[in-house]
């Protein structure tokens, strides 16, 4: 019974490569393409988004002022 | 006397709503978006295999040309370097476009045919896809490289005939320019993590 609940326990999975890889190298390879695969693609998506957002504001302070375009109304009866 | 007219409003100048980037820019950008993160993918799981391997490169197998693809990539930077001054020049004189764009065409050409020769060699000293899991990765992840610039290659070879023709718009050849730059831009990562 008692060895039952035992082996019924949580362990860590000694299998793991990421987790238990003796390997110093291995295991730094595994968190660092890990981070890299999880940031570049919302580096990716934020870069664009900016450049965007960049080029739309500059197109609209290079854009002429509505206002300029109105037609002037002459004074008359 | 009257008021000045409600045609007045109607007839107030709109501003006009201007497109921020043409449709082919943007819908090339998502393209290559998806291809960066195939590379990454590539990239990541090389060196994974790399740091678990107790000799790399192994040491049955031939070393890769370090210096030819150095001089191959430098041929490929300057493709992009000319390729940027085509889009420049597109703002003086559309004429001023077909000396760089022929010369970029003619540069990602040279990179292309020389890794072709350089492949053949390595196939030749025993540097296979299936020799190794150093040469399978070294196919795959150069050979997708190579897959892509083909590809760029020919949209360039078709934005410059366009241009020839006098029928190239500007928002077509920054869609070909924006796929050319990835080709460009991934190749020294690429060079960096494989070849060095």
């Amino acid at each position: 019974m008692t060895v039952a609940l035992v082996a019924l326990l949580p362990d860590s999975a000694h299998a793991c490569p990421v987790c238990f890889d003796p390997r110093d190298e291995n295991r730094f390879a595994f968190f660092a393409t890990t981070i890299f695969l999880s940031l570049l693609p919302l580096g990716l998506v934020a870069g664009v988004l900016l450049w965007v957002r960049h080029r739309s504001r500059r197109l609209a302070d290079d854009a002429p002022s509505p206002d300029s375009a109105v037609p002037q109304v002459a004074a008359g009866s | 006397m009257t008021a000045p007219s409600a045609s007045l409003a109607g007839r107030a100048v709109q501003a006009r709503r201007q497109q921020v980037l043409p449709n082919g820019v943007l819908g090339m950008l998502v393209f290559v978006l998806t291809e960066v993160m195939l590379f990454a993918g590539l990239i990541s799981a090389h060196a994974i295999a790399r740091a678990g391997a107790n000799e790399w490169p192994p040491l049955n197998q031939p070393r890769l040309p370090v210096l030819v693809t150095l001089l191959n990539t430098v041929a490929l930077l300057v493709s992009g370097g000319m390729l940027v001054w085509a889009q420049r020049a597109w703002r003086r004189s559309a004429k001023a476009v077909n000396p760089p764009l022929f010369g970029a065409l003619c540069l990602g050409l040279f990179f292309v045919l020389m890794q072709g020769r350089e492949w053949v060699a390595l196939i030749r000293e025993g540097l296979t896809l299936t020799s190794s899991t150093y040469g399978g990765f070294f196919y795959l992840i150069v050979g997708a490289h190579a897959l892509h610039a083909l590809v760029a290659i020919l949209a360039l070879g078709w934005a410059w005939r366009r241009h020839a023709a006098g029928r190239l718009a500007e928002p077509q050849l920054a869609t070909v320019a924006v796929f050319w730059y990835f080709v460009v831009l991934v190749w020294p990562f690429i060079y960096m993590r494989v070849y060095l």
